[in-house]
């Protein structure tokens, strides 16, 4: 397997030589990551390998993908998972219409029409992952497989083999090998256990709530005019909140809500009048809001 | 005793080697190493360099845990490995006096190792007698898979009466339960979903289809209805007559809320979602959560009024709509019967199913008779005793039975 692994770019290796140079290119696009998860998007681009993240919602899985597709300045290219996705959806299409006008004009026309005419690169219709190979570098484009935990048992050990050899083969036309291998990125919500075959071939990543002064650090890049001493204000309630076991502990996504709501309230400082105003940000079960008022924990 | 310096030593000097001790170390610890997986980790450890003690853990545990379990294992193992409790050489011998690998967590009886799993590097401290195979498969132990709770290594257990367990035991029913899936029966969806044989017609697929072979219908493509598992919700009395009960039944509802994506509730005087914890493994904090939230723990049951919380709160809302329903508790109500009775009534008229757990029931002679059990009979559709390992086959049957 590994003698088939396709070869990272030596382009990669020059941009990013170390996971300090990789921090700093994700610090340059606003977004911080810990030692961890820059080692882990390191050793993806550059051994090449995919990635499974794992964590709880709102904890920042689908904008690390983002992040790192804009610090290499490459495209993001997403693959949403559902329930009975089939390869149709994820690799190619043949673009059915247009070949069979392409059969009826040229019956009209009485031309004739060989095979590589209907079967021409143009009728082609590229979904994600042959989008992803098909990029031609030089950086890899980062292929973004969100939420695979939704998709078919069958469908995850199908993709996991079209991604080890980063090619996809079409019979009609041939296989399509990608120049650079696309970096890829999974995430899983955990509703149901991933298959082994493929944890075996990703590198995992759980990603954790990040300490509260990381965390303050990330919600005041997002909300730059956010008063300092409110965004740790709203820090020290998430931590509150998710001590505290509610059905559904907020995430960094609800905590940067949150206080941008605030702040277009003109809060100074997270009062209690101000959070009862707010707690729709970042609470969305009614229990847990109730369990917040009464345990004193937002504010 | 060798020191930090040795592993990353080791590492210099001969990659593969170190990456395939610590790979053996891990493997004893009960996580799933391949040798790809440490080839892995020799890669990533010459990209990241790992000089810094951090690099070095990143590297390793990025290539060799595959869930999030395994990570309190993992960083035992790797600070006993590369902070230098341990030298990975031993390991590597399989030097069965290698004191320092710290030993899974789980118990000896019945674990999954399969036969080929156990490394000669585990050195199994206190495990089974040095024969090995042939013991183990005499003794019933060793077997991959547990599908019933009468599986191997549960026939001495399979009479114990729940509330006698001694902590061992309890872990032991506890990997047991693992093993068992409480599925409630399937309902068919409204929605449909392509099936390649039989079904009705899908006649927008068909003719999409169509296009393919030039406007002729040559395939024809089907849908039929999706079925979908039914919602299981289980509510746990937890007042002190249960008690002792409560700790074995609570694992049960962990499996379930894992297995069966059921919700759970545990109630005393008030009722406590216990869900999430449940789905996180921390039964413990369940029942410190429930136990806070019910300050006469002790005190008695109100087990109409937790049904009304339940009902007005969950059940009503959809929760308990065409759901199997289970109640496990011993019907001694503190409170007013009718009511009980009443909320009983509305259970029923929104639940598929309800089956009702009273490890009493086992005792001979037991006649729901006692105020409480006799106002819910009329709505209970089934009831069981599980007070017992293998009662609770009975309870997984009850669960998984049609109308």
């Amino acid at each position: 397997m590994s003698a088939s692994r396709p070869a990272p770019s030596a382009a990669l290796a020059e941009l990013l030589p170390d996971v300090d140079a990789l921090v700093a290119r994700l610090d340059a696009v606003d977004y911080l990551a810990d030692e961890g998860l820059a080692t882990a998007m390191l050793l993806a681009l550059r051994l090449p390998q995919p990635l499974l993240l794992e964590g709880e919602a709102g904890v920042g899985k689908t904008e690390a993908a983002r992040a790192l597709a804009a610090a290499l300045d490459t495209p993001l290219i997403r693959l949403q998972c559902y329930e009975g996705m089939d390869s149709s959806e994820a690799l190619y299409e043949w673009n059915y219409p247009r070949q069979l006008l392409r059969i009826r004009l040229a019956e009209a026309e009485g031309t004739r029409l060989s095979e590589e005419d209907l079967f021409a690169r143009d009728l082609l219709l590229p979904r994600p992952v042959l989008q992803a190979i098909e990029h031609p570098g030089p950086l890899p484009a980062v292929l973004l497989i969100d939420e695979l935990d939704r998709a078919d048992h069958d469908f995850e050990a199908f993709l996991l083999e079209v991604l080890a050899d980063a090619a996809v083969t079409i019979p009609e036309i041939g296989t399509v090998r990608a120049a650079v291998p696309p970096a890829v990125v999974l995430t899983s919500n955990r509703t149901r256990d991933l298959h082994d075959a493929l944890k075996r071939r990703c590198l995992y990543h759980w990603i954790d709530y990040p300490p509260p002064e990381r965390e303050i650090e990330i919600v005041r890049r997002r909300v730059p005019d956010a008063p300092p001493a409110l965004a740790e204000d709203v820090v020290a309630a998430l931590g509150r909140l998710r001590a505290a076991d509610v059905q559904k502990p907020p995430g960094i996504a609800e905590g940067i809500d949150w206080l941008a709501a605030l702040r277009v309230l003109g809060a100074e400082r997270l009062d209690a009048q101000a959070a009862e105003r707010t707690l729709g940000t970042v609470l969305k079960y009614r229990e847990d809001q109730e369990a917040a008022r009464a345990g004193g924990l937002v504010a | 005793m060798s020191g930090a310096p040795s592993f990353r030593r080791a590492l210099d000097r001969d990659a593969p080697l170190a990456a395939v001790a610590l790979g053996h170390a891990l493997r004893a610890a009960g996580l799933p190493v391949t040798p790809e997986r440490s080839a892995t980790f020799a890669r990533a450890a010459a990209l990241v360099g790992a000089g810094e003690r951090s690099r070095l853990y990143w590297a390793a545990r990025l290539s060799f845990v595959t869930s999030r379990a395994q990570v309190d294992d993992f960083d035992r193992v790797f600070a006993a490995v590369v902070d230098g409790m341990a030298d990975p050489a031993d390991a590597q011998r399989g030097d069965p006096g290698a004191p320092a690998i710290p030993r899974p967590r789980r118990p000896r009886e019945g674990a999954r190792e399969a036969p080929g799993e156990t490394a000669p590097a585990a050195g199994r401290p206190g495990g089974a007698s040095p024969a090995g195979a042939a013991d183990d498969a005499a003794a019933g132990e060793g077997r991959p898979v547990l599908v019933g709770l009468r599986a191997a290594g549960a026939s001495e257990l399979a009479g114990a009466r729940l509330d006698e367990l001694d902590a061992a035991e309890l872990a032991l029913v506890a990997r047991l339960l693992r093993g068992l899936s409480a599925a409630p029966p399937p309902r068919r969806a409204r929605r449909t979903r392509r099936s390649p044989h039989g079904g009705h017609l899908d006649v927008h697929a068909t003719l999409r289809a169509a296009r393919r072979t030039g406007g002729d219908p040559v395939r024809r493509l089907h849908r039929r209805r999706r079925v979908r598992p039914r919602p299981l919700v289980a509510l746990l009395d937890v007042s002190g007559s249960m008690a002792p009960f409560a700790r074995a039944y609570l694992l049960l509802l962990g499996g379930a809320a894992l297995g069966a994506r059921a919700e759970a509730f545990v109630f005393a005087t008030r009722l406590t979602r216990v869900t999430r914890p449940l789905r996180e493994g921390r039964a413990g904090a369940a029942l410190a959560r429930a136990s806070a939230a019910a300050p006469d723990w002790a005190g008695g049951t109100h087990i109409g009024e937790a049904l009304r919380a339940f009902n007005d709160g969950f059940g009503r809302r959809g929760m308990a709509r065409d759901a199997v329903v289970v109640v496990l508790s011993d019907g001694w109500e503190r409170g007013d019967p009718a009511l009980l009775g009443r909320e009983m009534e509305r259970l029923a008229r929104l639940a598929y199913r309800i089956v009702w757990v009273n490890p009493r029931a086992a005792a001979p002679g037991f006649e729901p008779v006692t105020g409480g059990m006799r106002a819910a009979m009329p709505h209970v559709d089934e009831l069981v005793s599980g007070h017992s390992v293998a009662a609770l086959d009975d309870v997984v049957a009850a669960i998984g039975r049609t109308r």
